[in-house]
């Protein structure tokens, strides 16, 4: 008797106090003040001109709601929950549910969607959260939890996410695309036909030559360095076309050219190019795949290798073409160091400074891209350096109508012309 | 604080000065430092590739996955070494002509977007001297671009302005670069006399 | 025939095409193109850089067996590389992952590779010197007008500048704005128009030097 006493005593002790620890969610009834939701609605759209993977919600912000807080659960078809957002400013008006490839919960191309918006005037807590996400039976209305109420809100209509088949927010670039593919085509065809095309000087380019003989007899080898970029870079396969050219100097004097390479498919690509060349040259014999060699994926690595090649084996002349960051000083100051004559090049605004202080000849940019064309001279490729020209007439043509429509349009105050002034800025816009 | 008893600091110390030594000359210390840095660097770059690209994009995705589409690339990069035999090292060639085709499609678009990106900021939305010597200056060093002119005459003086402009830029990233590489040599000289030496704090 | 170049530049062309248009559809399969693209890159990567360490290794080795050049040192870097290599396989079996914080893979990269890397960065502190002392050598008016637009930039940027005048400050700050922008943009503009041409000679066939 004393222990059936006892044992419904601790079953009664224990319910007491699990039913205190338990918060308390009530459902205070579906009329929520009309104030708030008649101000209120979530809208769910599909992002257009994406890959499906993305919603966005908006909402208006009455100012009867400016102190307050909205959390957004969705839950798909199947009914799975997922958090979207907790506790953001109403004030916010937006936001998109998007996420990375990883995350498995992202949103997914046709399949549907619904939301539900939590308005509350405190930040809700882990607990509340929870409840949610696991077992709330979702239903617009009035609710409390421990004393704090809040408003379940604004179930949205079911959304579909949709993959479009085209962007159309490219389609200036797609417009653009044509216009200069065509334009290519025509300088291209002009090539083909035979018209004379010319191409200006490249300062530097008229001393490979030079540094590849003299190089030669002083009995030194080239050192041609292609930087750290991938296969991938526009930088580096420049650089590549330009080692064709000067490796079939180096296999016309008979000698030697060194290619320390950072990434193994450029070293690759690089090892094909230089035995083309040579064979182009009349001189396959010559060639030595161990000339072109790999030293390491690690920038400063690279760096050091490629510096204490530089002392030992002392090139007569260095060529730097490609893809080139911080270490690019280290090289073109060590290269110096040695007395090598070296003509550089990259598309790295950031490192041209630093190979103008140091290098004998530097080719800027363009200079570099079009630096293969120049020591070739063939037809079509100067028909392709005359179609970039024809490029540049354009860009310069718009930005003088710009510079003019804006001097008419917001110096003169001519409302036509800023209105035009309008068209051709947005148009610009991608 | 006083000097080290850290094994590995001093490691790290004595490769710090040793890659200095270069500044004085070539010396054993610094081929030491060389020849270890590229050898250790190749193993780590190795060991990563191993774990990132073997495990993480070939074994799991095709083990767990069942994602066969990365047989692609594996055959295309099996095909890499064909290199070894000579009468098959032709077939290298069409790996790298893959991935330069996709270098290059790549880059088309996004240089079309950096085209009108650099355009639209360069529109005169308000007008006043500095957007005026922006236009000139862009519009110069663009003709300074131009190859199928001879820059002499009218045009070799325009171009003579955007080379101006060039060096002006280039001088001003050269001296916005000088303090952010004095403060990476400050960083290594702390460690020397902080964490090994222990003269400072 | 698959010895010749015609079916690598077709394939390059291909490709590229592809790349391009799936630059402008959004939906699958061409929306993830580029990033599969890198992804395929790496692997092929992965697969040559077996090659790279057969090059890099090889020519270490011929030079200890033959005893040429600084062979004592290739010894170094060979050691090195097997070191790292082994460290980081026994380390996998150990731990479960090389990448561990008490595995001594990771001190090799903490006290090795980062000291020498950052040292070798450093190094540019000096190089930076020696190569605006040349710039100052050069007398000509290029050089000459780098090296002013240097000083006052750098000058404009530390505390001294302002010392020396509050404007400093703001004209480095204009120099950084209007003239460094406008040929910043110009040289952007002709890359852009220049990776367009190569890339257009590449995929048109008519640049095909680095295919043999």
């Amino acid at each position: 008797m004393k222990k059936i006493f006892f044992f419904i005593l601790s079953i009664s002790l224990f319910i007491l106090i699990f039913s205190q620890e338990k918060p308390i969610l009530t459902f205070l009834g579906e009329d929520t003040p009309d104030s708030i939701v008649k101000n209120f609605t979530i809208d769910a759209s599909d992002i257009p001109n994406d890959g499906g993977g993305g919603i966005e919600l908006k909402w208006d912000s009455p100012e009867i709601l400016k102190d307050w807080f909205i959390s957004i659960i969705r839950i798909d078809e199947d009914g799975k929950r997922v958090l979207l957002t907790t506790d953001i400013p109403i004030l916010s008006k937006q936001v998109r549910d998007v996420n990375s490839e990883e995350e498995p919960d992202r949103v997914i191309d046709s399949k549907g969607y619904n939301y539900w918006g939590i308005l509350s005037k405190k930040f809700i807590t882990e607990e509340l959260l929870q409840i949610l996400l696991d077992t709330f039976d979702f239903k617009e209305g009035l609710y409390s939890f421990n004393d704090d109420t809040f408003f379940v809100l604004s179930k949205t209509q079911m959304v579909y996410s949709k993959a479009s088949w085209f962007n159309f927010l490219r389609l200036a670039v797609l417009i653009s695309l044509i216009i200069i593919s065509l334009t290519f085509l025509y300088y291209l065809n002009l090539a083909k036909k035979g018209k004379d095309l010319y191409i200006r000087k490249i300062n530097g380019l008229d001393a490979v030559e030079e540094a590849v003989g003299r190089s030669t007899e002083m009995g030194k080898p080239i050192m041609y360095i292609l930087g750290i970029g991938y296969v991938t870079d526009i930088p580096t396969i420049a650089g590549l076309t330009i080692l064709g050219r000067v490796a079939k100097k180096v296999a016309e004097y008979e000698t030697k050219i060194l290619v320390p390479s950072y990434d193994p498919v450029v070293m690759t690509t690089a090892q094909e190019v230089v035995k083309e060349a040579f064979t182009e040259a009349g001189r396959p014999d010559l060639y030595n795949k161990n000339d072109i060699m790999y030293i390491t994926q690690d920038q400063f690595g690279y760096a050091a290798g490629v510096d204490g090649m530089m002392m030992r084996e002392k090139p007569g002349a260095i060529f730097l073409q490609g893809l080139f960051f911080a270490e690019s000083l280290i090289l073109a100051e060590t290269g110096h160091s040695i007395g090598a004559i070296q003509i550089s090049g990259t598309t790295e605004t950031a490192q041209l400074p630093f190979f103008v202080a140091a290098c004998d000849y530097t080719l800027i940019g363009e200079e570099m891209m079009a630096a293969s064309v120049y020591l070739q001279k063939e037809p079509m490729m100067l028909g392709s350096i005359a179609a970039e020209d024809f490029l540049k007439v354009i860009i310069m043509s718009i930005l003088v109508l710009g510079f003019l429509l804006s001097f008419l349009g917001s110096g003169l105050k001519i409302e036509f012309f800023k209105n035009l002034f309008d068209i051709l800025y947005q148009a610009l816009q991608v | 604080m006083a000097l080290s008893s850290n094994f590995w600091i001093w490691i790290a110390a004595i490769l710090t000065l040793a890659i200095y030594s270069f500044l004085y000359k070539d010396n054993p210390f610094y081929k030491f430092a060389e020849y270890l840095l590229v050898g250790i660097s190749i193993g780590y770059g190795i060991s990563v590739y191993w774990h990132n690209t073997i495990i993480t994009k070939v074994f799991n995705p095709l083990v767990y996955d069942k994602n066969f589409l990365v047989l692609i690339p594996l055959l295309l990069g099996l095909l890499m070494f064909s290199r070894f035999f000579k009468n098959v090292a032709y077939l290298s060639r069409i790996p790298i002509a893959f991935v330069v085709g996709a270098g290059t499609g790549l880059s088309v678009p996004s240089s079309f977007e950096f085209l009108f990106k650099q355009v639209y900021a360069t529109m005169p939305t308000k007008l006043d001297i500095g957007i005026i010597i922006i236009v000139i200056g862009v519009i110069s060093t663009l003709i300074y671009f131009f190859f199928s002119l001879e820059h002499k005459g009218f045009v070799g003086r325009v171009s003579r302005v955007g080379i101006t402009f060039i060096m002006v830029a280039f001088g001003a990233a050269f001296g916005y670069t000088i303090m952010a590489r004095v403060s990476l040599f400050i960083g290594r000289i702390q460690f020397l006399l902080s964490d090994w030496l222990g003269i400072i704090k | 025939m698959l010895k010749g170049k015609g079916i690598p530049v077709f394939i390059t062309f291909i490709v590229g095409t592809i790349m391009i248009f799936s630059f402008f559809i959004p939906h699958k399969p061409f929306g993830d193109l580029e990033k599969i693209s890198l992804n395929w890159y790496s692997i092929i990567a992965g697969f040559t850089m077996l090659l790279g360490v057969d090059s890099l290794i090889g020519m270490h080795y011929r030079k200890i067996t033959r005893r040429t050049g600084n062979w004592g040192y290739s010894i170094v870097l060979i050691a090195g590389f097997t070191g790292t290599v082994v460290i980081g396989i026994i380390e996998t079996i150990r731990l479960g992952t090389a990448f561990n914080e008490a595995s001594y893979f990771t001190y090799i990269y903490n006290y090795f590779i980062v000291p020498l890397q950052s040292t070798m960065f450093s190094l540019l502190a000096f190089f930076i010197a020696s190569a605006a002392y040349r710039a100052f050598r050069a007398r000509n008016f290029d050089a000459t007008l780098l090296l002013i637009t240097a000083i006052i930039v750098m000058l404009g940027r530390v505390p001294l500048g302002e010392q020396i005048s509050p404007n400093l400050p703001k004209f480095t700050e204009w120099i950084m704005q209007v003239p460094q922008m406008a040929a910043k943009r110009g040289i952007g503009l002709g890359i852009s128009l220049g990776a367009l041409g190569v890339s257009i000679r590449i995929l048109l066939g008519i640049e095909r030097s680095y295919l043999s």
